[in-house]
């Protein structure tokens, strides 16, 4: 009952955030966007072709009134069309999102538990050369751009210049085998980008961590180093961990899709935003900006429940 | 002792406590090996960029002088691009194009980072707070390509769309942090001190509070620099990144057609020059950290 | 020291010598320090930060940080075994069992994700063969030992959920529940207000006679000093400057150093209010000590062969105390 309190109360408290993104994109995307009136008719228009287009892609009525029917659609989750390709938005991303899911997934995680594993390693050996070659490597991983891995990547795994054990686009994912196939080098860039950001970031979580009084007691009673880093200094630096885990749900799933579902040409819901945003297709980026917004609220309510299962000091007020 | 003079004192404590944070943290940072050499590499960079704006070198970038493709030769350093443009040229003025985007983006979004952060913290608490916290929300859960994108919409195809995008985004990390260090700077005497003498509180922030959040100003700066750099090569990529002229990001964007035909001219030089400073400004900055921030482990 | 006759010492601490790698270059902390410790027997090693006191305890249980701290020389026997040089697994079974300390801060030094109890347990299971249940049952016991009131009840209970006094009383049940030969006490009542330091205090003296420990109290509060310790060894810059009976010590202070700190202390039934005389200067800079007596430099007694030479300890003439210095008071 306290939860659903509590989970009431944050989804409401949510509501300004998701009006402040739904506006500030819908102003910028929506009203000042490109005008798509053209591009759906034919040549030499009438004037009445001219306005019946006009009426159906919304632009004779005032902006207030169009802002509210976008927000109509975030609230009962319909977004019309998409107007590249005439299909409901609504299929699309039903179609796109579990491909992206399949994509993203396994990099996010293996990037975040790589990343946990090098930084406890290197936190316990800490001004030691382990340590050192850890957060060097990290410097040089976080120097090289996100683009410049995929090119690579793909060059070495996926050409005849490399090794060609990979095939380099598409998405054709009948069987677990094939899964492995077309996702292994899209998560091996994936975790490459993400390892030295993480790595540092826990790393100075862990390290920080260990500096408290509390560690100390553990160490003055004799606690062996497995015990140590999981007892007093994991289960201590979980809150910071679950922020940036939970906070790099929403953006990855569309920031960090797009582009390796671009340059691999899968068809998820990053490459679908990408398009419609060389198209100009609004009601999918409306859709996308919309429903990343909810996501962000529910990430938020998840993080803040999660915080009081990891520590007894929190309470749900 | 009169108020005024107790305020006096204790900012004149507070400016000489600076001053030693300053004075450790160069004497740290001259004696920090690696940070000098990322240092000296950062200028090297610099002089290459102010190289092409005195037109020493490079300003051929655009001219077409050689064939489809050509190889590395004494003519073409680094080879011709599809459409015989200098790769060398194009490489180096890149440079200036980074620095341009990295420091435009990096300044501006310092700038407004430290104000809005300086303001909410100094009020916290109140709707102003609350409301830089607000917009600071915001702004962190549109995705940035697509905000990107929606700025370049409204922006009618300026060139300055990507800059406008990055620093709308890019002073929210900073505004937090200085929000945090001025909360606690707050409790300060000199604070209460310049407010016991009834210094309009807008000087306080921007004459007493600002100065002593230069430290973590500076460091954000420099993260912010890297980030706007690479930004700027994912935004090529999808088109919406530096329009007339030049980037390390639009040589990679062109890059992505002509790797899988053999051509990695484009792609093996851009990276490096890229990898080069990037490197050298996340090293330089990490040097920066350690001799800033005693805490910083 | 007032060694009882025909028993061993639990603890001997010989030339104990620990260095600091700093920035600005290498730090002796710890110069030389050595003592011995009876059973049932309370040491107080008093002396202003800095001065090498908690660096000292710490090599005591190991935990000195390696890097950048180093023990360079000198032994610790703790029921007359070297522990300098143990592998960590030893160490780690000796920490805890044969020797516990007790740190300043209750507020954090207990883990705040584990109930109380929890760390209780932990610690027993770790260093007996005991059962869950038997853990369990003894961590409710040695809770009720430091005076928790409803200790069943207490163990479900998470740190922030109790007070500093409280908190702290778990801490010494922690580190009583082994029944250890030696409790390290560094500044136990600092962080608490005035009437609970007080009930911590007796409480620890209480346990001592129980448990029949040896106890090592750190503290700058002489006052607790002279209620609970037999002995009592001042620290200066890394060196035991004076070492005796407490009795001797507040009475009849040798070393000039141990005079001016138990002048500062403030007394309230002086008859009139004067200032409190503090012992000029500053505690020198470990990395430029002075050539000879450390603290030659704001000593008033100081000669010139004070400045040269470094005084050994040796017994002052007259009482039972060691002393550092060429000049002690009431001999010169």
């Amino acid at each position: 009952m306290e939860i659903l309190q509590f989970a009431l109360r944050k989804i409401i408290g949510g509501i300004p955030l998701i009006l402040g993104v739904t506006f500030i994109s819908f102003l910028l995307m929506v009203y000042y966007g490109p005008d798509k009136t053209y591009e759906l008719l034919g040549k030499n228009p009438t004037a009445e072709q001219i306005e019946s287009v006009r009426a159906e892609l919304g632009y004779d009525q005032p902006f207030l009134q169009r802002y509210v029917t976008y927000l109509r659609e975030i609230v009962t989750l319909d977004f019309g069309n998409s107007f590249s390709s005439g299909e409901r938005v609504n299929s699309i991303l039903k179609r796109t999102m579990p491909i992206s899911l399949a994509v993203i997934t396994p990099g996010f995680i293996l990037g975040n538990l790589l990343g946990l594993v090098l930084a406890l390693v290197a936190a316990y050996h800490r001004s030691g050369w382990i340590d050192k070659a850890i957060m060097g490597f990290s410097v040089v991983g976080m120097s090289i751009s996100f683009l410049i891995v995929v090119i690579a990547f793909q060059l070495i795994f996926c050409s005849s210049y490399g090794l060609n054990w990979f095939p380099s686009r598409g998405w054709d994912v009948y069987s677990l085998s094939d899964y492995l196939r077309f996702v292994t080098v899209p998560t091996m860039a994936t975790i490459f980008v993400a390892l030295g950001y993480n790595t540092r970031f826990y790393r100075a979580v862990i390290v920080e961590e260990m500096g408290r009084d509390h560690v100390r007691t553990a160490r003055a009673f004799g606690t062996p180093p497995a015990q140590l880093l999981y007892r007093s200094v994991l289960k201590n630096s979980l809150i910071p961990i679950i922020t940036r885990i939970m906070f790099s749900i929403p953006l990855v799933v569309i920031s960090g899709s797009l582009i390796i579902e671009t340059y691999f040409g899968i068809p998820g819901v990053g490459k679908v935003t990408y398009d419609a945003i060389t198209q100009g297709d609004q009601p999918i980026l409306k859709a996308v900006v919309g429903l990343t917004a909810v996501l962000f609220v529910l990430t938020l309510l998840i993080t803040d429940i999660l915080y009081r299962v990891v520590d007894p000091r929190v309470s749900l007020k | 002792m009169s108020s005024a003079s107790v305020a006096a004192e204790n900012t004149t404590i507070a400016v000489r406590g600076r001053d030693s944070l300053w004075s450790k943290a160069f004497y740290k940072f001259r004696h920090d090996r690696m940070g000098m050499v990322a240092f000296a590499l950062v200028m090297a960079y610099g002089v290459m960029a102010l190289g092409t704006v005195f037109g020493w070198w490079a300003n051929d970038w655009s001219e077409i002088r050689g064939g489809r493709f050509d190889p590395i030769s004494a003519d073409f350093w680094f080879g011709s691009n599809v459409n015989g443009q200098d790769i060398f040229a194009r490489t180096v003025f890149s440079t200036r194009t980074a620095f341009e985007v990295g420091l435009v983006v990096a300044i501006l979004s310092t700038l407004i980072g430290a104000v809005l952060g300086a303001v909410a913290g100094y009020y916290s608490g109140s709707w102003i707070d609350e409301l830089v916290l607000w917009l600071k929300g915001v702004l962190d859960s549109i995705p940035f390509y697509l905000f990107v994108a929606a700025v370049a919409f409204a922006m009618q195809g300026s060139a300055y769309g990507m800059h406008v995008a990055m620093v709308a985004t890019f002073w929210t990390t900073t505004g937090r942090l200085v929000r945090g260090e001025v909360i606690k700077l707050k409790q300060f005497e000199f604070v209460e001190a310049a407010r016991a003498i009834g210094l309009p509180e807008l000087k306080i922030v921007f004459r007493h509070i600002i100065p002593n959040t230069f430290h973590i100003l500076l460091v954000q700066a420099t993260i912010v620099f890297v980030a706007a750099i690479k930004s700027e090569v994912i935004l090529s990529f999808l088109g919406l990144g530096v329009k007339n002229g030049v980037s390390w990001g639009r040589m990679l964007a062109e890059a992505t057609y002509e790797v899988g035909a053999g051509h990695f001219n484009n792609f093996i030089w851009a990276s490096l020059f890229m990898f080069g400073l990037v490197m050298a400004f996340n090293m330089f900055s990490d040097a920066l950290q350690d001799a800033l921030d005693p805490r910083k482990v | 020291m007032t060694a009882p006759v025909g028993k061993k010492p639990v603890l001997t601490v010989k030339e104990l010598v620990i260095e600091f790698q700093t920035e600005r270059g290498v730090v002796r902390a710890v110069d030389g320090v050595s003592f011995e410790l009876y059973a049932g027997q309370t040491l107080g090693i008093v002396g202003e930060s800095g001065c090498g006191k908690t660096v000292t305890c710490l090599a005591l249980l190991g935990l000195v940080p390696t890097p950048p701290g180093r023990i360079v020389s000198g032994s610790i026997e703790l029921n007359g075994r070297n522990i300098v040089g143990l592998g960590d697994r030893e160490m780690r079974n000796i920490r805890g069992r044969d020797i516990s300390m007790i740190f300043q801060e209750p507020m954090t030094a207990l883990n705040p994700v584990f109930t109380v109890g929890n760390q209780l347990c932990e610690v027993i299971r770790r260093h007996t063969d005991a059962t869950r249940r038997q853990a369990h049952a003894q961590a409710v016991e040695m809770l009720a030992v430091v005076g928790i009131p409803a200790p069943a009840k207490r163990m479900g209970d998470y740190p922030h959920q109790l007070s500093g006094g409280m908190r702290q009383r778990v801490m010494i049940a922690m580190a009583l529940s082994c029944n250890p030969s030696v409790l390290v006490a560094d500044e136990p009542t600092t962080a608490l207000d005035v009437t609970t330091q007080a009930q911590v205090i007796e409480q620890m003296v209480l346990l001592q006679e129980q448990f029949d420990m040896a106890v090592i109290l750190i503290t700058h509060d002489l006052g607790v000093v002279a209620e609970t310790c037999e002995d009592v060894m001042v620290m200066y810059c890394g060196q035991v400057i004076e070492q005796a009976p407490a009795s001797g010590l507040f009475t009849r202070p040798s070393h000039p150093y141990t005079a001016g700190l138990l002048a500062s202390i403030p007394r309230i039934r002086r008859e009139r209010l004067q200032e409190l005389p503090v012992i000029r200067g500053m505690v020198p800079d470990l990395l430029s000590l002075p050539m000879g007596c450390r603290f030659s430099t704001r000593c008033e007694y100081a000669d010139q062969r004070c400045q040269a030479q470094i005084p050994s300890l040796r017994t002052a003439t007259g009482t039972d105390a060691a002393v550092a210095c060429f000049k002690p008071l009431g001999e010169a």
